[in-house]
């Protein structure tokens, strides 16, 4: 096996012709663009036509695990869907932990990508004598969970990702799922399955995953694993509320070490941050209009992660992950059981839409699991038909006499049943806010709240402008995994990268609305660690464990028998941003209109609330981004020397 | 590199049905063969095969070994990060996870059905922690609750 950590192949699925093709890649085009989301673009680029309608034959998805998994490295289990976003026109990325991301290895390939469209519904099955498409009519129309109990009873040890009703039924926010509720959610991908006819992906390879130098692996693993360990006991759930409110007087912000994150984590989950993150401003309330004095603390309370976690029965780790920072829940009502609801979605169904009712948002949680919809984007569309209906732009007349208030559980549940089951107003929801308010008309546009047409998420950009700057570059726009003020504080990357800006200790909340071209700095080294993590098929939250603990590069250079210092690495994650950016330039997207919406930027200001009097200037930010990384700094544009010698890279 | 089956091939079908691969191809009483590209060289072939016909990419040929004699893995809970590598990586499907540490909700790995172990090793191998051993069967240790630590 000449491959080292990658497999050095992909697999090309044809569902027009019903063939699968085996076609081996160029060490080259890892050595420059890595593999997992870096390898994607590199095939997307070259093989999407311009013009192409994403829900046509002519898009390709493709499914792409990292080039660490599978080498006995940590955090480094995710695998990414990618294609050309129905919901962005542009740049369309997913990414998702479980146990999905080695099966693609274990095929013989780094990633499985499908062209073309399917004359009736099939799902690909492939094990060790091969790949073949199977009729899917069995599985089409069952939910997530349903699909990947009939397709694990029919094909031995075997991982699933599928589609639920919402990809079926082309919704431009459903997203594809696996471990029965783990979502690779975002830019609309499932629609992407749905309009191709493919329902799901079964995968029982069992090749092993080659590796350069397993003992060094191992060696910066025992390393990492110890940091995930120490775990000292921590303030009990109902403090993180009151340390939120604390964090929101104090006029100065330490610097954060991710170790703290990573406790929290360990212990709760992501809900550990919901009620912190609602009561120091970080979390949008009442559709971004509102701000934590109107949710209050006592109805925070309702967020609390004690609330969420006295349900959970036993942690979820996804693949190589010691954090094990998911869980099964038992629930009350229709399910019996469900993942534990992330952050986004009990502040997207919380706090967003004004509703305390936890039962509701368990509930809501496995619903959209199971229909396979992004839970930030629908808890948007709920958000937006909520307003609409106080401002008369939506009357009961279009709910059949349900009325929507805010914060009403039973209207929660309502419009989310309708989303998923596209019925009456559901329908108009049902491809996120962008359209909705283009089908209710010009009044609904205000409240509308996307960038580039994407819902953005649970984090508020007039808290850390950071998130305003990725929610506005990024090639995927509204993503908050791609960058933010506080991940670079948990990457502490200058104590790995040489030339990136250092932290000292602590500063003044003020200055992170000032001008400082340091900003566009932070920006650009997070833009380009973040490709390096995708390229790795690493997770986020070992990310914010700092460079020093978890060693991405080294690691690549075990696991591939490289010899790349951390600068080059940060180079390559900027040629999968230019290869991203081109990618948008060349399906038409005017880099500028991704820019985030005023409502989410302070403009105007809040005039009560942690978030009060604080206006982003995000345009400032985007120029100096761009410029930084050698483009257009008008149009983000980059140039055609730029491109031309990132592509020629074969 | 895979391994192959020499001409010592009675085809009495014991690897066939034994390789988690589905590797092998052959009639009874013919000789069989390995398909290299599916072959993920867990051995168990070699350790079955009664008339020494397995060998391996240097030409060394697979010593069989009686199944009561297989080692068995062990799992060390204090060291073990419950990351799930070894049951992904075990090509039988035997490991599953349990909760076994008394106050934790975090499940470990555990050979729960003896009897789909092929003894390869991979689980020990790819352990990013080494906290797998192999060992034999009488080594195990009492299966005790753990406390959470
Ligand atoms: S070594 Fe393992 S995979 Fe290879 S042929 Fe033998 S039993 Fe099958
Ligand atoms: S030795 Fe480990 S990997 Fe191999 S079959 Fe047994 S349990 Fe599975
Ligand atoms: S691979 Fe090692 S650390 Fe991971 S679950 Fe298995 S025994 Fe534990």
């Amino acid at each position: 096996m000449s491959a080292k950590g990658y497999m050095g192949k992909i697999m090309m699925v044809d569902l027009t012709q019903g063939i699968v093709e085996i076609e081996t890649i160029s060490p080259k085009v890892y050595e420059s663009f890595l593999s997992g989301m870096g390898l994607a673009a590199h095939i997307l680029f070259h093989r999407i036509p311009a013009g192409a309608d994403p829900m046509g034959p002519e898009n390709i998805i493709g499914f792409v695990s990292g080039l660490l998994t599978g080498t006995g490295s940590l955090f480094t289990g995710r695998w990414m869907v990618t294609a050309l976003s129905p919901l962005t026109q542009g740049w369309g990325e997913a990414n998702c932990g479980g146990s999905f991301s080695p099966a693609i290895k274990r095929c013989g390939v780094d990633g499985i990508f499908f062209k073309g469209t399917s004359p009736t519904p099939v799902y690909l099955y492939v094990d060790d004598k091969g790949a073949r498409l199977k009729p899917a009519q069995e599985v089409w129309g069952k939910d997530a969970v349903e699909t990947e109990e009939l397709l694990k009873a029919a094909h031995k040890n075997a991982k699933v990702a599928c589609i639920g009703q919402a990809g079926e039924k082309l919704s431009l926010i459903s997203g594809v799922s696996t471990d029965k509720g783990r979502m690779a959610a975002r830019s609309g991908l499932g629609a992407v399955m749905g309009a191709k006819n493919l329902k799901a992906l079964v995968l029982a390879g069992k090749k092993r995953i080659p590796v350069h130098n397993r003992e060094e692996i191992k060696r910066l693993s025992q390393i990492c694993g110890k940091w995930v360990k120490f775990q000292p006991p921590f303030v009990p759930g109902w403090l993180t509320g009151p340390i939120g409110t604390l964090l929101r007087i104090l006029p100065f912000v330490a610097t954060q070490d991710g170790m703290l994150y990573k406790i929290l984590l360990r212990k709760w989950g992501t809900v550990s941050m919901n009620q912190m993150s609602v009561e120091m401003g970080d979390s949008p309330i009442k559709n971004w209009k509102g701000s934590n004095s109107d949710w209050g603390f006592f109805k925070s309370f309702s967020s609390n992660p004690d609330a969420y976690v006295k349900a959970e029965t036993e942690k979820f780790h996804c693949y190589s992950c010691p954090l094990g920072c998911g869980g099964i829940c038992k629930t009350k009502g229709k399910f019996s059981e469900t993942h534990k609801p992330e952050y986004e979605t009990v502040l997207s169904f919380g706090g967003f839409v004004m509703n305390k009712d936890t039962d509701a948002i368990f509930y809501i949680n496995e619903l959209l699991n199971r229909a396979g919809m992004d839970t930030i984007s629908a808890g948007h569309a709920v958000a937006f038909a909520m307003e609409c209906y106080e401002k008369g732009i939506i009357t009961l007349a279009d709910t059949g006499g349900q009325a929507l208030d805010w914060g009403d559980p039973a209207a929660v549940k309502f419009l989310t049943e309708k989303m998923v089951t596209r019925e009456g107003i559901g329908d108009i929801l049902a491809d996120g806010v962008k359209l909705a308010a283009k089908r209710l008309g010009k009044e609904a546009q205000e409240m509308a709240i996307h960038c580039g047409g994407q819902e953005p998420a649970m984090h508020d950009s007039r808290n850390d402008p950071g998130f305003a700057l990725h929610y506005s570059v990024e090639p995927a726009p509204g993503r908050h995994t791609n960058g933010a003020g506080l991940y670079y504080e948990m990457y502490q990357l200058w104590k790995k990268v040489k030339g990136v800006p250092k932290m000292g200790p602590g500063y003044l909340k003020s200055s992170k609305y000032k001008k400082n071209l340091n900003h566009a700095r932070v920006g650009k080294a997070n833009s380009e660690y973040l490709n390096v993590m995708n390229g790795a098929g690493a997770c986020l939250f070992g990310g914010f464990l700092g460079a020093k603990r978890i060693r991405i590069f080294d690691w690549l250079n075990a696991a591939a028998g490289w010899n790349f210092t951390p600068e080059e690495y940060m180079e390559k994650g900027g040629n999968i941003q230019v290869i991203k950016q081109a990618f948008n330039v060349k399906h038409g997207i005017e880099p500028k209109a991704n820019r985030a919406p005023d409502r989410i930027l302070g403009l105007p200001p809040q005039v009560k609330g942690a978030n009060k009097g604080r206006t982003v200037d995000v345009e400032t930010m985007m120029a100096d981004y761009w410029e930084l990384f050698g483009w257009d700094r008008e149009t983000g544009k980059p140039g055609k020397e730029i491109v031309d010698k990132i592509l020629s890279i074969a | 590199m895979a391994y192959t089956i020499s001409d010592a091939c009675i085809g009495c079908r014991a690897c066939a049905l034994i390789c988690p691969a589905t590797a092998i191809s052959g009639e009874k009483k013919q000789l069989h063969f390995i398909d290299g590209q599916a072959c993920i060289e867990c051995g168990a072939c070699g350790r079955v095969c009664p008339s020494g016909a397995v060998t391996d990419e240097f030409g060394l040929v697979l010593e069989r070994i009686p199944k009561k004699e297989w080692e068995r893995p062990y799992f060390d809970l204090s060291a073990c990060l419950s990351c799930t590598v070894c049951l992904d990586t075990c090509p039988t499907g035997a490991l599953t996870q349990e909760r076994q540490k008394v106050g934790s909700t975090h499940l470990f790995p555990c050979l729960e059905n003896e009897k789909l172990c092929i003894a390869c090793g991979f689980c020990v191998q790819d352990c990013p922690v080494d906290a797998v051993t192999m060992g034999a069967r009488q080594s195990a240790p009492p299966k005790e609750p753990v406390k959470a630590g």
